[in-house]
């Protein structure tokens, strides 16, 4: 029975999971051409919330979010393409806007020390069995 | 030889580890954001202005003069608690304090000004946000320093406490 009971509880959790989140973009915001609406969804699920900085501005009910969400729909209204529509925000908010940082010089360390740390990893490990078969 | 090879891993482990632990206990905000707009030119914009029946044009009130800009609101409790401040910073000689009001009643925002005081020599209405956003503003209040050439020295996001007041006051020192 508790068993039956857990199951339950984790088929569930896991339907809620696979729903996702349907965002806080609100009706009014929708534009009516539905491509640019999915171009103007898929934009705000890049830019990070300043005021929550953990939620993209597509899931966020912050205020500025809202606003940012009817520029970018304004934007894309007006015929400007995507890179012009991120430059324009991260060139007032910054990189730290964009939930995935760019590849930069400044951030090569954030993208690669985790492949170098990866390969010093496997490289000790094998060193070390090396040794271990040596006994 | 070896042996001391395999000490490496560890050693690494533990620079890591140090590196955590004084970001940890150094004082700082991580959430707030330096601005991308530091020593960059201010945005222009154009305006109504709330202290005047006129409009409020950038190119005339940003000229040769180091400048104090603050985003305000009156539903902004913050706003309120640092308007001690913002009071202080426009008796300073040679500094213009300008306000933007963000997001907010015209009405309401004149009677608090008479009530609590005006220290700003004019006011910008943001209604729908929009100076706010070309000027990288995400939680109001925020202040900015602009020196004569019209650049951004300086930004502070959150009210302007006893601490940040002398900061900024010797930093508006430098930069006159």
């Amino acid at each position: 029975m508790l068993k039956e009971k857990i199951l339950i509880i984790i088929i569930l959790f896991l339907i809620q999971l696979s729903l996702g989140s349907s965002g806080s973009v609100e009706p009014d915001e929708f534009l009516e051409n539905n491509e640019q609406e999915l171009r103007a969804r898929n934009i705000s699920k890049h830019i990070r919330c300043m005021v929550c900085q953990n939620q993209s501005i597509d899931d966020s009910d912050s205020p500025l979010a809202k606003d940012l969400r009817v520029l970018i729909r304004n934007k894309i209204k007006k015929g400007k393409n995507d890179d012009e529509i991120y430059k324009f925000l991260s060139d007032r908010y910054g990189d730290f806007i964009l939930l995935k940082p760019p590849l930069k010089f400044s951030t090569l360390a954030l993208w690669f020390l985790p492949f170098i740390f990866l390969g010093v990893g496997v490289f000790f490990i094998f060193i070390h069995n090396k040794k271990f078969n040596n006994f | 030889m070896r042996n001391y090879l395999f000490k490496i891993p560890f050693i690494f482990f533990a620079i890591i580890l140090l590196i955590f632990f004084y970001l940890l206990i150094i004082e700082r905000n991580p959430s707030e954001i330096p601005s991308a707009l530091l020593n960059k030119k201010i945005q222009k914009f154009e305006s109504h202005s709330l202290l005047y029946d006129k409009k409020f044009v950038s190119d005339e009130e940003f000229a040769d003069e180091v400048i104090l800009v603050n985003f305000f609101a009156t539903w902004c409790k913050p706003c309120r608690d640092e308007h001690v401040f913002i009071k202080k910073f426009s008796n300073v000689d040679g500094l213009k304090v300008i306000g933007i009001n963000y997001k907010d009643n015209s009405k309401k925002a004149i009677k608090w000004l008479k009530k609590l005081g005006n220290p700003y020599s004019n006011i910008a209405i943001d209604a729908k946000g929009k100076i706010a956003i070309d000027w990288g503003v995400y939680g109001i209040p925020e202040t900015f320093i602009i020196n004569s050439e019209g650049i951004i020295k300086y930004r502070h996001v959150g009210p302007i406490t006893k601490k940040t007041y002398k900061r900024i006051s010797l930093l508006i020192e430098e930069i006159k």
